[in-house]
């Protein structure tokens, strides 16, 4: 088991959101422990990405409230919040016309003002870094467009890195990935908690990944939280049918609990 | 976007062509017309040439780059502001708005007081405005704009501020019905310095208010969501960005009348140079759509010399099948 630090750095309390008079998530307090990983899993329509939205201040609670080291997020700017948290959502444009390094460039926007003419020699430092750390320096020139699925995937998990925030957000970071991606991608996150002292929040539908990275896993269902612990204890026959409303068998033995859908009835 | 980035090097010397172009559009377009006139003599101070030059041409071509540049800005805005290349000042019914404001100036003003530009300025402003809320408010919601809705509303708008201008000009007296006529084909035939003073700041104001929203702008071409999450407030850059495009096109509506299709070509062609980095962009649609607008104007002068083609009529004439042409490309991308 890595070290975590046990120092709450996202907050929320009795945190409520609501769609066309139907209460969509919450109420649900949850603390995000600095340089965790924790992987939000839950069936179709639980609350995942509404959840991630409220966490990155997207979307405004319904009700309750959510801090970032103790303060109000209310106190906070949006360029503020930026400089904290970092997102990278499932939904992305299917046209972006700019080149890698710009739009890897963008992801300082929290830092850069009107006024300056160009950004800084800590940008452009920041901006090669996180190419460095996805491992696409070689991409930096190409259009987004020509590029393939994982390749875009890594131009804007690279674009939230260079924002240099605390804490990274993730929503189904590996949907249409091959298993290189994958692994990949995987080892990164892990690398960024380990060696950057990042925390991360990722929602995903692939429980072995989320037992690969997660320190904890929150069960969400029906936008309320089911259960929240380790993976060996969320990762339970019993726990994942209740969640899914489909039979799971799990594998312990190894490092992580391994799990496979059961197709026998 | 480093120095070594080729790309960037591109648009610099795209950026420097377009200003070349603009330089000779300002020197060589006061000199063409019915009655030509050589640099030289206006130079050496003959009567005729010098006049014809400084107190005619010169006045029109310092409004033509001005106004083209503002009609191509504010397309510009409008296209990155609702990620559609389509959106432009014209196609989103502002242009009609504030071409409803200024004739409803010049029905009701009263023949004793001569036209004042204040009156129709303001008329024109309002209209503007009003047809930018209007629209915008019609196509929002809580994710952001429905640009398809966008499009509608505009052309729902551009149609209603039409009928409107017809009944007006239906009630009005034959001498009003022609200067609203001859002010709805959209020109610069009669202009002095004054306009072009008056102008100058709005232009300006609004190109140095897109230039410091660049990072931005280049921020939406990512889509919405990512904005706001890189620290972008949606809501006030959409206020600000419908702000500054409206008031450059309701001043220079104002002067020059409705001149459509320019938002629409020059950012079109311009983003293919230069790229799509705000930075490049504003400024190149700034000298691109000026000296467009300032080349179709000389061409107006000379294509039915001694008689004057409305500008207007020719940038419609240009840009009705350029809109049709983006559109059939559209098509063909899906």
């Amino acid at each position: 088991m890595r070290q975590v630090a046990q120092e709450t750095l996202v907050a929320a309390r009795g945190l409520a959101w609501r769609a066309g008079g139907r209460t969509i998530l919450g109420p649900l307090d949850l603390d995000v422990r600095g340089g965790e990983c924790l992987a939000v899993v839950g069936p179709n329509g639980a609350g995942k990405t509404t959840l991630l939205r409220l966490l990155t201040g997207l979307a405004h609670p319904a009700s309750g409230t959510l801090s970032f080291g103790g303060r109000p997020f209310a106190k906070l700017s949006r360029r503020e919040l930026a400089r904290r948290i970092a997102y990278v959502p499932q939904i992305r444009p299917a046209h972006v016309p700019l080149a890698v390094e710009e739009v890897v460039l963008l992801g300082r926007y929290p830092y850069l003002s009107p006024l300056q003419l160009a950004p800084r020699t800590a940008d452009f430092a920041a901006v090669e870094d996180a190419l460095r750390r996805v491992g696409i320096l070689e991409l930096r020139g190409r259009p987004v467009d020509e590029l393939s699925g994982g390749e875009r995937q890594a131009v804007f998990i690279a674009a939230a890195l260079a924002q240099e925030a605390q804490l990274l957000v993730l929503d189904e970071p590996t949907l249409h990935l091959d298993a290189r991606h994958q692994q990949q991608l995987a080892a990164l996150l892990l690398r960024l908690k380990d060696d950057a002292a990042r925390t991360v929040v990722l929602a995903t539908h692939d429980l072995n990944l989320a037992a690969l990275l997660g320190d904890r896993l929150l069960a969400l269902s029906g936008g309320r939280e089911m259960a929240i612990g380790t993976p060996a204890e969320i990762l339970h026959p019993e726990l994942l049918e209740r969640l899914f409303h489909a039979r799971f068998q799990v594998v312990r033995g190894g490092a992580r609990p391994l799990t496979v859908l059961d197709l026998a009835s | 976007m480093s120095p070594a980035n080729p790309t960037r090097s591109r648009s610099r010397a795209a950026l420097a062509v377009l200003g070349a172009v603009w330089v000779a559009a300002l020197l060589t377009a006061p000199l063409l017309g019915s009655h030509p006139v050589s640099l030289a003599a206006a130079l050496r101070g003959e009567p005729t040439a010098a006049a014809i030059f400084w107190q005619l041409r010169l006045p029109r071509v310092l409004l033509s780059l001005l106004a083209g540049g503002g009609l191509a800005l504010s397309g510009l805005g409008f296209q990155t502001l609702f990620r559609n290349s389509l959106a432009e000042p014209y196609t989103l019914g502002v242009a009609s708005g504030a071409a409803l404001g200024a004739v409803v100036a010049l029905r009701f003003e009263s023949a004793a007081a001569p036209l004042g530009l204040s009156t129709v300025a303001l008329a024109s402003f309002t209209g503007a405005l009003a047809a930018t809320a209007l629209v915008v408010g019609l196509a929002l919601r809580r994710q952001g704009v429905a640009t398809q809705t966008l499009l509608l509303a505009g052309v729902a708008v551009s149609l209603s501020c039409s009928a409107t201008i017809l009944f007006l000009q239906y009630l009005a007296d034959s001498t009003q019905t022609f200067r609203m006529v001859r002010w709805m084909m959209g020109g610069l035939a009669v202009v002095g310095y004054r306009e072009v003073l008056w102008l100058l700041p709005w232009i300006l104001g609004g190109s140095a208010v897109l230039l410091a929203l660049r990072w931005d702008l280049n921020l939406l071409l990512t889509g919405e969501e990512l904005a706001a999450s890189r620290g972008v407030d949606i809501g006030r850059l959409r206020l600000q960005v419908l702000l500054a495009t409206s008031l450059m096109i309701g001043s220079l509506v104002a002067v020059a009348g409705p001149i459509g299709f320019v938002g629409l070509i020059v950012p079109h062609i311009v983003r293919r140079w230069v790229g799509h980095d705000h930075l490049f962009l504003a400024p190149a649609c700034l000298l691109g759509g000026g000296a467009f607008l300032t080349a179709c104007d000389a061409a107006a002068r000379l294509v039915m010399a001694p008689a004057e083609l409305p500008v207007g009529v020719l940038t419609a004439l240009l840009g009705g099948p350029f809109f049709l042409w983006l559109l059939i490309l559209r098509s063909r991308e899906r």
